[in-house]
Order: C-alpha cells, then sequence, then structure tokens
C-alpha cells in the first residue's frame, strides 16, 4: 500500500467513527458478535435504511466485514482494523491526559510557592 | 463525545491567572510538552515547537496562536505545514478555557480537527506519547475487547 492510499483509508476511518450512530453500531456488534442491517435496525430503533447507509460507511472504512445471509449481509468487526483504530486514538488522548497532569503539577507548585 | 475530538478537564489548585500563564507561556510550555517553544503568547503569532534534538532526528512543528485572553482562554493550531498559514483543515485547534472553581481553576482542553486531517497527526503524537491509560468513556469498555486482538504493526 503506497502512501497515498494509507492516507485516504485513514481519512475514512476518522469521519467513520466520528458518527454517534455509527459508534452505536460497533458497540452493538462487539457486544453481538454480528449483525445485519435489519437486527441492528431494531436494536438501536433506527430504519433498515439508515442502518445499511451507516454499515456501508463503516465497511468502506475497513471496520467491519460483510458476509452473505440470505437476502441480507452480516456484518462483523474487523478485528486487525478495529484495533488499529482504538490503538491510535487512544495515543492522542492519553498524550493529553499526561500534559495536563504536567500542566497541573507545575501550576500547583507556583501557587504553593507564592503562598508560603 | 466525539471521536474527531479529544475534550479534557482538570482541577487545578491555582489561580485563572496563573493556570494560564502556565498554558500559554513558551518557558512553560516546555516544561510540559515540547522541548523547545518559539512563539509570542499573543493572537496571530507564528512560531513553532520542537520535539528532540533537531540535529539528531528531532522535529519541528508549526505552532501559531489563535486566541488569547487572560486569564479565561487560550488556543493554539498546530501541525500544519511549515510555510502554509494556520487554518481548518491543515492543523489541529487546541483550546484551553479556565474558569475560577472554588480555591483553584477548572481546566478544559479541546483538540478538534482530526477528522479534518486524517491520521497524520495521531501518528505524530504516538511518537511522542508516555503513557497508554485509554480515554475515559469509550476505551474502558473495549480495552477487554483489543487486549484480545494484536495490533498489527
Amino acid at each position: 500500500m503506497n502512501a497515498a492510499t494509507i492516507d485516504a483509508v485513514d481519512d475514512d476511518l476518522w469521519s467513520a467513527i466520528g458518527d454517534p450512530t455509527r459508534r452505536r453500531m460497533l458497540d452493538a456488534l462487539l457486544i453481538d458478535g454480528a449483525g445485519t442491517a435489519t437486527t441492528l435496525g431494531h436494536r438501536l430503533a433506527i430504519t433498515r435504511q439508515g442502518t445499511a447507509k451507516h454499515l456501508g460507511v463503516l465497511e468502506r472504512a475497513g471496520l467491519v466485514r460483510a458476509t452473505p445471509a440470505g437476502r441480507e449481509k452480516r456484518y462483523r468487526i474487523d478485528d486487525a482494523q478495529f484495533a488499529r483504530a482504538v490503538a491510535q486514538l487512544s495515543s492522542v488522548g492519553s498524550a493529553w491526559d499526561a500534559r495536563l497532569r504536567r500542566i497541573k503539577r507545575i501550576a500547583e507548585a507556583i501557587q504553593q510557592a507564592q503562598n508560603d | 463525545m466525539e471521536f474527531g475530538t479529544i475534550e479534557r478537564e482538570i482541577y487545578i489548585e491555582a489561580t485563572p491567572e496563573l493556570v494560564f500563564d502556565v498554558v500559554s507561556s513558551p518557558d512553560h510550555l516546555k516544561q510540559w510538552w515540547p522541548d523547545d517553544a518559539r512563539y509570542e503568547p499573543v493572537p496571530g503569532s507564528a512560531g513553532e515547537i520542537v520535539f528532540g534534538d533537531c540535529d539528531a532526528g528531532g522535529k519541528r512543528v508549526a505552532f501559531t496562536v489563535v486566541d488569547a485572553r487572560p486569564p479565561q482562554t487560550f488556543s493554539f493550531r498546530w501541525t500544519h505545514p511549515a510555510g502554509e498559514v494556520a487554518a481548518a483543515g491543515n492543523s489541529l485547534l487546541v483550546t484551553f478555557e479556565l474558569t475560577p472553581s472554588g480555591c483553584g481553576t477548572l481546566l478544559r482542553m479541546t483538540e478538534t480537527g482530526f477528522r479534518e486531517m486524517g491520521w497524520e497527526a495521531a501518528l505524530l503524537e504516538e511518537q511522542y506519547r508516555e503513557h497508554l491509560i485509554g480515554w475515559n468513556n469509550f476505551l474502558p469498555r473495549l480495552a477487554p475487547y483489543v487486549a484480545m486482538l494484536r495490533v498489527p504493526s
């Protein structure tokens, strides 16, 4: 895969996971293991059409994979792509956690010195 | 929480004026983030922050102050390509909001722009990360699942 392809895939990932409905779908798939547009639509109380559209976005981002199941498709989480997304997102968040802890430590040390 | 946005809040036992100074001044920034910081803490100031030694594989990253209103708000854009003017779409926007709370300050941080920028910034961050403790809400539910997986290198 060349760099341009990787960038395109990554943009899709951010967009796919940036939507709250799609995150609920990922949650449901994590818990249930698999689902179709119909079962996910029932579970999340959204239309089958809406569900199918969101599943399409998740599939293009590589976060889910579809296999034929009768007249529908059955979707599962793609473990590798999903783990990759979580790892990268968590690294950004944890970097800020560490920075904010340092900000707190520095500011409180200065304040303490001023109070003494 | 939007996955394209990081939001954090932390209580600090220090005055808003003091906390503002710590989050905005280049000298303080160096204490909690990059190894070097060159900018003026005034709106529009374009500078850079430096990670590591530039002569030994370190990295310079563009840094532009967007807003500076002591002691309430400090915001900046970073990671835009050198020579480009920082704007939505080419950089990440970090905003600090300070609110007096009790004897101290509630510091709220948001970082946005990931969806516009793709994953480059996340990869950059990863190089300098120090801890991996996970997100506040989404990740704890995912952690047991992710632990079973191997992240492809």
